[in-house]
């Protein structure tokens, strides 16, 4: 299984000169919980994620997020998300990222989510943003092909 | 990769049902909601050819969140800038019974300068990673008619060959870029080019002249349903469709640039004339079948020998 076969053929992303309060618009009004980041050649050269940008602004907020202390950080999250509103994306983002070819696996894919603790995975064609893979979307193609070897049995 | 740009799309919802009687419970028998716009369907009948393809442009709420997931179903990469409003949705109804078929459309989204800009950079950026480009259909409100000029220039910047397909206003100031291939749309002008009107073929073979005057490379005249004129700087044909019924003229226009953009980004060697044949076969194959495309790349090749090519001196 080709991941150009398995990912998300969305290539929606920001430049790192995107405003941080424009990125959060941008995945809230798409639905997705990361955006990749390219040059102004389509290039992938960051990522960044809802998690990310909370651990960025309050590294403390999500090891504390099941205690009863986190009501009053979420207070001070909010006055932090204001008062980075208008900077830089390029900031937060993480820089050295992981990506993988169209033309490699599913198994590379999950090999590298999982070991690298990630959720999403930039496709690229030389360098080129193609789409997006994440476990989700690996599952999913699993589940599918064991289908279609149960039709081949039937057949 | 072709992309495809859609700055007006539409979700086509179409009910069909045996009788419309206003002001009474109708039961509806079949439902279908399409994603539509003349850069989508390109893009759709491209794929069919598992070229790859992207369609960008602007959509907005739930409608264009399922335009955007339907395409991808489809294998189009999709790169929308998402806007605040909806985007518009077409009702049409089928009365089997009387034959009617009724088309309300939604006057759709206004375009803030703010999203029109964040659609450009996305343009910008998308060209680097895009052989061909067809710039296609109506302007939304508050979109200026030069946009397709606009976005042309930054694909020459980028060496992306591009086409236009577009009506009145925005196919004017479009070609002022001088894009490689342009098709006045003529169904939405009124049969108008440069203030004229083309209801003949004499009068379709002098817009295609001036045209190319004008620096374009190619330039496509549909002045009849079955007929139509490409003239380059020095030829002109006519490519007739002969010996078939059409069902659907809708998304002929489309099915045709999608031609041209194939056979475009396979670079291979070929004769114009062998071009213009297949970019009409695919507009005869999409006039074949009751949806906007053709659904196999066989539905074209049988329509092949039913396009009659002839140069005109």
């Amino acid at each position: 299984m080709k991941i150009k076969d398995i990912m998300l053929k969305n290539t929606i992303s920001v430049i790192p000169e995107c405003p941080l309060e424009e990125v959060i618009k941008i995945m809230a009004i798409q639905r997705i919980n990361g955006i990749p980041i390219v040059d102004n050649q389509q290039k992938v050269i960051g990522f960044i994620s809802q998690h990310d940008i909370i651990k960025e602004l309050l590294p403390n907020y999500l090891g504390i997020i099941n205690s009863n202390s986190f009501i009053t950080e979420f207070i001070q999250l909010s006055k932090k998300l204001k008062e980075y509103a208008n900077y830089k994306v390029e900031e937060f983002m993480k820089k050295n990222i992981i990506t993988i070819n169209e033309d490699d696996n599913e198994v590379m894919a999950a090999d590298l989510l999982i070991r690298n603790r990630i959720h999403h995975l930039p496709v690229v064609r030389d360098g080129y943003l193609v789409g997006i893979v994440t476990m989700r979307d690996l599952l999913k193609a699993m589940i599918e092909e064991e289908d279609e070897d149960e039709q081949d049995r039937t057949q | 990769m072709i992309t495809t740009v859609t700055l007006n799309p539409a979700l086509d919802i179409t009910m069909e049902l045996n009788q419309f009687v206003p002001n009474e419970y109708n039961s509806v028998k079949r439902v279908s909601r399409i994603p539509g716009g003349k850069g989508i369907n390109i893009s759709k009948a491209i794929s069919v050819f598992d070229l790859d393809t992207m369609a960008i442009g602007l959509l907005g709420g739930h409608a264009g969140h399922f335009i955007a997931e339907q395409l991808r179903e489809y294998g189009i990469t999709t790169n929308f800038w998402h806007i605040e409003e909806e985007t518009r949705t077409n009702l049409i109804i089928i009365e089997q019974e009387k034959k009617t078929h009724t088309l309300l459309s939604d006057p759709g989204p206004k375009i803030a300068k703010h999203d029109l800009d964040r659609f450009i950079a996305i343009f910008s950026r998308v060209m680097s990673q895009s052989k061909i480009v067809a710039l296609s259909g109506s302007l939304p409100k508050d979109v200026p008619d030069d946009i397709y000029r606009q976005l042309i220039e930054i694909a020459h910047e980028k060496n992306v060959q591009t086409i236009l397909d577009a009506p009145g206003a925005s196919f004017e100031k479009g070609i002022e870029a001088k894009p490689f291939l342009a098709k006045p749309d003529l169904r939405a002008s009124k049969n108008r080019v440069f203030n004229r009107q083309v209801d003949s073929q004499e009068a379709a073979i002098n817009i295609a002249h001036e045209i190319v005057n004008r620096g374009i490379q190619i330039a496509v005249i549909s002045y009849q349903d079955t007929k139509d004129i490409i003239a380059t700087t020095d030829k002109v044909w006519l490519a007739e469709s002969i010996k078939q019924q059409a069902v659907n003229i809708v998304g002929t226009a489309e099915a045709v640039i999608a031609g041209f953009a194939i056979k475009l980004v396979q670079e291979k060697k070929e004769d114009i004339a062998d071009i213009i044949k297949f970019a009409m076969a695919c507009g005869l194959a999409s006039a074949l079948t009751d949806e906007e495309e053709f659904h196999t790349q066989k539905d074209v090749i049988k329509c092949l020998s039913c396009i009659k090519i002839s140069e005109l001196k």
